[in-house]
């Protein structure tokens, strides 16, 4: 493992009062006996007690640990250790790994090996497995069949009495949906149990997801007729995930892989991080990760960033969803995010992709030359003069970026409008 | 009727009291025999999701609205280190609010000195600082650059305020300023006072008869930036005026003239008033005026009112107030000084000649007049390093209350001599020192000089349970340690 950037260190810390309580850390004084070899870094920092602390961290993973009290991951002093390695200040590479810096890699190590043959030594046994799916589809079907009744109900008394309905009664609905196994199409319900309160477009907003929950459900009883795509694209709708140990089997695509960029949300009961990347061929994928509130999320990689992995798709049509199957290292940063499009052709490129996959709500753009224009939320606006409003747009920084000449800009069309995620600015690939 | 509003006029109000529309032929799409209304209206409604999606068009936006982009940034950027630094403060400020503020300043301030300037990423942050923060936006250029300004103007006009053109070009039309609405009128009028006092006198006297009264008044009032002896003419005009605000304004703006044709006239009623007394000549005595004459209203004495007895001693003050201090030397033929003691005990007269002196600067009287009391606008008259002096002597008789020199020192220029830094220090870590050192807290890391620094953590490993104060001087310490940073940085 190369050395981290800061700003990698950064992307680490579970908020930013971590970081800055790392930041005062970072200094040689409370240290000793630092090191690091390719996947550890350990040292000892003196606190407020009289034994200091041990902290460990697997590069690799990542995964932290520290014998202090803090319920953060990682904790001030694992963030500040990495700071102090990342400056190359301390914890040296080459030196004997601590003593329970070893032992905690080893008990990991040990763990891991115990999962792993506990798993593969798990009896494959194809009848219990059946009669599991079986009752697992039992359980869909029926959920699904309430639900369309549901949605019979809401059409037959009105849109505007549905939206004098409490919050409890849609979260219901979506604790139903939860029991039959359905939680894709709960947590749209329970969204929407908000949306419709707060969008000012709620009418339309309802009708048309009531069409497209409707069609769902009639997807799902035509099942059997799909292809296998068609199958995987309904599955991540309504929320029935392949996980990921079936992934990592698949065909494994190399790299080097461009990261195009990332987006970071928290609706306050999960945080949820995309990454988009392209590979060599041209291929888009995108790496989900989840946390729940108060765990880390992975370490964002930097737009722009080539990475050195191998990655494996989910089943479903493009862009896919991907893991990586192995280690990533850094491969350089690239100048360009290479060719983009008009917005014209990219809201062409989303018309047929909602025609392939009508479940997908977010489609990665690369756009050739835009401006960046003030006025309301602001507008991304090509060399035809057709414009995009932007949404969860930084405007001030975007505008500071890129002065008003037109650039490249990566983002997700999503609802008719562009969320920006980076720009190609004088060479470089930056974020907003 | 359209299809999508039958549809949308249906849902709202569901079908059981409105029928679901049949879907328009051009579509292209069949129906299915017999479903529910229910079934047709869902059914219908997933077509019109995705027709809609697949059918977004983009909007135009025309080349007339569109900014200027921006001119290229000639300057370099800062890089490195002080970049880094810069980010830091921004983005994760190690210090308190007010230590970050000074040391954003202290970053532009190095920034402007080296020719460098701020990386464009961190523009946003920095204005954001600046918009809160004045000491930052006062120093925002150069550092900001080329791209800087630009970013300015873009968030300015989108934010709407149209007014702000007037405020940053010198290109604003002086034909223009009648236009403008009252307060807008004032404030352009108080930015030319600072930079042409002249343009702004010949602009009010042209417009001086179409103006109201108040805004005679408000606008009389900017005359105080750079008030100088061309203005009498139009002063001595508004003494004539019909409103009382207006006369009032002028009055108070002819103080400060010494050599004003006003001024001599409060001579000739001040002279007869005074007559030196006793055996020894020891003492000053100062007679009440006599009733005043249209003239002496005129220049703002106060007539006598409509029932009651007329205040005396205020007519009094008007004329001290008014007159030039030299009529005080020439009655007693001595200097400011010694005329001062021979009105010891006149607690009233004394308090109107030391704001006439603080009102003029009169450097001469000023400092005759500390000699006899403290008064922080006297003080704020002397030059800085006599300023620094004397709060040091202040600050080491005790003398003066050392609450009462908080505003003194916050208004000195920083970093302080070492001798007044050396004496702060010594006061605040005194036994009862900490309720100043909490005063002071907001200035004293940047009003220390470089040298103190070491003093100050010396204090700060002294053990004391006085956390307040422990506080101040950790700051302190932070600030230099950062600072020299920040100067390292930039070399």
């Amino acid at each position: 493992m190369g050395r981290w950037s800061e700003d990698r260190v950064a992307g680490a810390a579970p908020d930013a009062a971590s970081l800055a309580a790392a930041r005062k850390l970072a200094r040689p004084g409370p240290w000793s006996e630092t090191g690091s070899n390719d996947v550890l870094v350990w040292g000892k920092c003196q606190g407020s007690g009289k034994t200091p602390y041990q902290v460990s961290v697997d590069l690799a993973a990542p995964a932290y640990r520290c014998s202090c009290p803090s319920r953060k991951f990682p904790c001030k002093h694992a963030l500040a250790l990495l700071l102090l390695w990342s400056r190359g200040e301390a914890a040296d590479a080459g030196t004997e790994a601590a003593g329970f810096a070893r032992e905690w890699a080893e008990q990991r190590a040990d763990r891991a090996t115990v999962r792993e043959r506990r798993q593969s030594e798990q009896p494959a046994d194809p009848a219990a497995q059946a009669k599991r799916l079986a009752d697992r589809l039992a359980l869909m079907d029926a959920g699904i069949a309430d639900f369309s009744r549901w949605l019979a109900d809401l059409v037959r008394t009105g849109m505007a009495s549905a939206r004098t309905q409490p919050y409890s009664w849609w979260d219901g609905v979506a604790a139903r949906l939860v029991d039959a196994q359905l939680p894709g199409l709960a947590e749209q319900v329970r969204t929407m149990g908000s949306d419709i309160h707060a969008r000012s477009d709620w009418t339309d907003h309802v009708l048309y997801r009531a069409g497209r929950w409707w069609a769902l459900t009639k997807a799902w009883r035509m099942r059997d007729h799909l292809t296998p795509d068609e199958l995987a694209d309904l599955r991540v709708a309504i929320g029935w995930p392949v996980p990921a140990s079936e992934v990592e089997g698949a065909e494994a695509l190399p790299g080097p892989w461009l990261v195009l960029g990332a987006h970071r949300s928290d609706d306050g009961r999960l945080q949820q991080q995309r990454t988009w990347l392209r590979g060599p061929d041209g291929t888009v994928v995108v790496l989900l990760d989840f946390a729940a509130r108060s765990e880390p999320l992975a370490t964002p990689q930097l737009a722009g960033a080539l990475l050195d992995a191998t990655v494996a798709r989910y089943p479903g049509s493009a862009p896919q969803r991907a893991l990586f199957t192995g280690g990533v290292g850094t491969a350089g940063m690239a100048q360009t995010l290479g060719e983009g499009s008009s917005i014209r052709q990219a809201l062409n490129a989303e018309s047929a992709a909602v025609a392939s996959s009508p479940w997908r709500e977010r489609h990665p753009v690369l756009l050739a030359g835009v401006r960046v224009c003030t006025g309301g939320s602001g507008w991304l606006r090509d060399e035809a003069g057709d414009a995009l409003p932007l949404v969860d747009a930084p405007l001030d920084s975007l505008l500071a970026l890129t002065g008003g000449h037109p650039v490249d800009v990566f983002g997700e069309l999503e609802e008719g409008r562009v969320r920006p995620l980076s720009a190609v600015v004088g060479n470089t690939v930056v974020t907003p | 009727m359209t299809w999508l509003a039958e549809l949308r006029a249906a849902a709202l109000v569901g079908t059981a009291r409105h029928p679901a529309p049949c879907p328009p032929a051009e579509l292209g799409v069949r129906p299915p025999e017999g479903p529910s209304a229910e079934e047709s209206l869902l059914d219908q409604a997933a077509l019109a999701d995705a027709v809609t999606r697949a059918a977004r068009q983009p909007r135009r936006l025309d080349d007339a609205g569109l900014a200027e982009p921006a001119p290229p940034d000639h300057c370099p950027q800062a890089t490195g280190e002080a970049a880094r630094l810069l980010d830091l403060l921004l983005t994760q400020p190690p210090v308190g609010p007010e230590l970050r503020t000074q040391l954003v300043t202290d970053w532009l301030k190095l920034a402007a000195a080296s020719g460098v300037r701020v990386p464009h990423s961190l523009l946003p942050p920095l204005l954001a600082v600046a918009g809160t923060r004045p000491s930052v936006a006062e120093h925002l250029h150069p550092a900001i650059g080329t791209r800087g300004r630009w970013l300015q103007g873009m968030l300015e006009s989108d934010q709407g305020a149209s007014a702000s053109a007037a405020r940053d070009g010198q290109s604003s039309e002086t034909g223009d300023w009648a236009e403008l609405a009252g307060t807008d009128a004032t404030a352009e009028l108080e930015r030319l006072r600072r930079i042409h006092p002249a343009t702004a006198r010949t602009l009010l006297g042209g417009h001086w008869d179409n103006l109201t009264a108040r805004e005679r008044a408000a606008h009389l009032a900017t005359f105080a930036t750079n008030l100088g002896s061309d203005d009498e003419e139009l002063l001595e005009r508004a003494l004539h005026d019909k409103a009382k605000g207006v006369r009032d304004t002028a009055a108070a703006l002819l103080d400060r003239l010494p050599d004003s044709a006003r001024a001599a006239r409060m001579a000739a009623r001040l002279r007869p008033l005074l007559r030196l007394n006793g055996m020894l000549r020891k003492h000053l005595e100062v007679g009440l005026p006599p009733e005043p004459d249209a003239a002496a209203i005129r220049d703002g004495i106060p007539a006598r009112p409509r029932n009651g007895e007329p205040d005396r001693l205020a007519r009094l003050d008007t004329i001290i107030r008014g007159a030039p201090l030299d009529t005080w030397t020439s009655a007693t033929g001595r200097g400011p000084a010694s005329s001062i003691a021979l009105l010891k005990g006149e607690t009233r007269i004394l308090a109107a000649i030391a704001s006439t002196a603080a009102q003029r600067a009169d450097l001469e009287w000023v400092r005759a007049l500390l000699e006899d009391r403290f008064e922080p606008r006297l003080l704020a008259c002397l030059p800085p390093p006599e300023r620094e002096e004397r709060l040091v002597r202040y600050l080491r008789s005790g003398a003066v209350q050392a609450f009462a020199l908080v505003e003194p020192l916050r208004d000195l220029p920083r970093p302080w001599g070492p001798e007044l830094a050396a004496t702060v220090l010594e006061q605040i870590t005194a036994k009862s020192g900490g309720q100043l050192a909490v005063m002071l807290a907001g200035i004293l890391p940047a009003a220390l000089p470089p040298e103190a620094a070491g003093q100050c953590r010396q204090l700060l490993e002294r053990s004391d349970d006085d956390a307040a104060r422990r506080r101040v001087l950790r700051d302190a310490v932070q600030y230099q340690s950062f600072r020299q940073s920040l100067t390292e940085a930039f070399l």
